[in-house]
């Protein structure tokens, strides 16, 4: 379509001009990079919430009893939870599965009794890194607990202390039994830290009398963006009958909007990149095109077809668009290469405000790590390529319909 | 035709309201006051002590427990669960508005903070409040008669809690038969929906009082669930030793 030649004469053509040239790359340049920059931080925005969200509490997908998010009630279990974590565990979209178990109870350290939620959780799945207990002490043997920071400054209780846990047995029985605080923790999940005692999934299933019952499934996704198409597919496993399974967003309708405001957030700056790549080009070129008025008339009396004009126009504002696109890349990819490892840390950006922020009962960090998807970075060439051809179309045109003689006259 | 079946059937049931009308007229509306003071001490007195089965259907199982309790005034119970054998010794004493959990199991006593007064006791229906609570339908409720109950015979009297009044109900229907004793009881919260009902049945003498000896007591929120309370014996005004509600003493009771 265009020749090697036309291209070639069109980078030199548009190098005539150094400085305007110069220019032009450079504000298409910055604006991308401040696109790139910008997706990177929505980017990050978005990991940021949808791990906080997901990561130490809810996961992706959770299966219930029915009705069990209802009431909460101790006999609405999960049977057969270890066959079914068998069969999650085999799906090969399926990152981790554990299961969990809430039994509202009361616990004391002398004789006054304090409202808990003892929380029986598999040890090894909930201590990996972004987890409700990543970081804390896993306590290794038989009658050992951990407890929110919160609840044991309330009730009084310091590591080592033995207290009691008086509940109730998925049966109705009565359930009882004397542990020993190993740990106070500080999870990001905020009823955790001033209601929680969390023992051994194992132990908490004997206590309360529900072996191999659990009241909670969680499974995290190896893709966190197919999240609604595993749920649906994990609700068709024969275990998994009778069960209610539910991806993140069901769970957390509300949390839903702080992720999609990302997307009106990104059409808004393709919007940007559209107006400032456009209003570079099209100076640019018409300036271009004004100048050469004189040599466009030459060019049509030597008997070049108008049709050439234009190609040559349109590849010179496609090199120039181009160029500043490669410019504007390279900076924004250096941002997200800089940044992406450490992370940005709001709180030192801001002057020093909060490192975290508590939100829907949950603690947020205030570090961002900023990443790119090759989508956002094609996607923004795209806009710069498809904006250059816009713009030209005019001067190109203006060009091509000169009339020699008149022209030349020029 | 089925036009004429229709006004037959309506003349019919106006008739038979006109009727029963005019018994009712007969009937003189009881005393509430009477009634409600009769109620509130119909299973109080002085002293007690008492043995009771308490069944408590939930969708799972069915469990049975065996009590024995003891009171003294409205201010003192001690409860022991005798069986089943894995719970036994267990006991529940209230003093004034306190209440306190004996474990054996575990050689503690823990005492209820007013955050789980309206958690289930002992895994029954009955939540810790319905142990402390001495609200009195007499003193804490307005009471008027309602209307009259042809099956069962009696009367249905509308209780609303006193504006001053902070406790659970904001309603309760009492359903009451000619010789004052309950038959049913309906209990509303206080955004007026109906939370339980308790029902009263197998009426006999015990300690020589005659009274229902069952207590039927189904949520309305959870389906399958009722707890039932059937008083095994009952002796009133008996002597009951000074400690028999301390916490010293509760510890000692297996």
């Amino acid at each position: 379509m265009v020749a090697g030649s036309t291209l070639r004469i069109a980078w030199r053509n548009l190098w005539r001009n150094r400085r305007r040239t110069s220019l032009a790359v450079a504000a298409i340049g910055l604006s991308v990079a401040l696109v790139l920059a910008y997706y990177s931080l929505l980017r990050a925005y978005a990991d940021w919430v949808l791990a906080t969200l997901t990561g130490p509490m809810l996961g992706h997908v959770q299966v219930h009893a029915p009705e069990w998010r209802k009431d909460r009630a101790m006999d609405r279990t999960i049977e057969d939870v270890a066959s079914i974590l068998d069969a999650l565990r085999r799906d090969p979209e399926v990152a981790s599965a554990t299961v969990r178990v809430y039994a509202p109870a009361l616990a004391a350290l002398g004789e006054e009794g304090f409202a808990v939620i003892v929380m029986g959780v598999d040890w090894e799945a909930e201590s990996r890194p972004g987890r409700l207990l990543a970081g804390a002490p896993t306590p290794r043997s038989r009658g050992r607990v951990l407890m929110g920071r919160a609840l044991a400054e309330m009730m009084g209780v310091r590591e080592g202390d033995e207290i009691a846990l008086v509940g109730q047995g998925a049966d109705g029985s009565l359930a009882n039994d004397l542990v020993q605080v190993q740990g106070l923790i500080e999870t990001p999940v905020d009823f955790v830290n001033r209601q929680g005692i969390v023992l051994e999934i194992g132990e908490a299933q004997t206590l309360f009398a529900m072996p191999d019952e659990a009241h909670e499934v969680v499974v995290h996704a190896r893709d966190p963006d197919a999240v609604e198409l595993l749920a649906s597919k994990l609700a068709g496993l024969p275990n998994l009958a009778g069960t209610e399974v539910l991806d993140w967003q069901t769970l957390a309708p509300e949390m839903v909007s702080l992720i999609e405001i990302i997307e009106v957030a990104g059409v808004f700056a393709l919007v940007l990149i559209f107006v400032a790549a456009s209003a570079g080009v099209a100076n640019t070129m018409l300036m271009a095109t004004f100048e050469r008025t004189h040599e466009f008339g030459m060019l049509l009396a030597l008997g070049a077809a108008p049709g050439c004009i234009v190609r040559m126009i349109l590849a010179e504002s496609v090199a120039l668009g181009l160029t500043g696109a490669a410019l504007g890349g390279t900076l924004g990819l250096l941002f997200v290469a800089v940044t992406h490892e450490t992370g940005l840390d709001f709180a030192a950006l801001t002057g020093g405000g909060p490192t975290e922020l508590s939100f829907a009962g949950l603690s947020w960090s205030m570090r961002f790590y900023p990443s790119l998807a090759a989508g956002d970075v094609g996607r923004t060439i795209l806009a710069v390529l498809v904006t250059s051809l816009i713009a030209s179309i005019w001067p190109a045109f203006r060009a091509a319909r000169l009339e020699p003689a008149r022209a030349l006259r020029d | 035709m089925a036009r004429a079946r229709l006004l037959r059937a309506v003349a019919l049931s106006a008739s038979i309201s006109l009727f029963s009308g005019t018994v009712e007229s007969f009937q003189k509306p009881p005393d509430v006051e009477a009634i409600l003071t009769h109620l509130d001490d119909l299973y109080r007195s002085k002293s007690s002590t008492s043995r009771m089965e308490i069944r408590v259907v939930s969708r799972r199982t069915t469990r049975t427990l065996r009590l024995k309790a003891w009171s003294r005034g409205e201010e003192e119970v001690l409860v022991v669960i005798e069986e089943p054998a894995r719970e036994a010794g267990t006991a529940t004493l209230r003093v004034g508005d306190n209440l306190w959990n004996y474990l054996p199991r575990i050689a503690r006593t823990i005492r209820v903070p007013p955050a789980m007064m309206l958690g289930s006791w002992m895994g029954t229906d009955f939540t810790n409040d319905d142990l402390v609570k001495e609200s009195s339908l007499h003193k804490d409720f307005v009471s008027r008669v309602e209307r009259r109950s042809e099956d069962p015979e009696g009367w249905w009297l509308t209780l609303e809690v006193k504006p001053e009044v902070v406790g659970r109900w904001a309603k309760i229907e009492f359903l009451v038969s000619d010789d004052w004793l309950p038959i049913e009881e309906r209990h509303f919260d206080r955004k007026g929906r109906l939370a339980r009902t308790m029902r009263f049945d197998e009426v006999k003498t015990l300690g020589g009082r005659r009274l229902p000896a069952r207590l039927v007591l189904t949520p309305t929120d959870v389906e399958g669930q009722s707890t039932e309370l059937r008083y095994l014996e009952i002796d009133f005004d008996v002597p009951i030793a000074d400690d028999t509600f301390s916490l010293s003493r509760l510890e000692q009771t297996r």
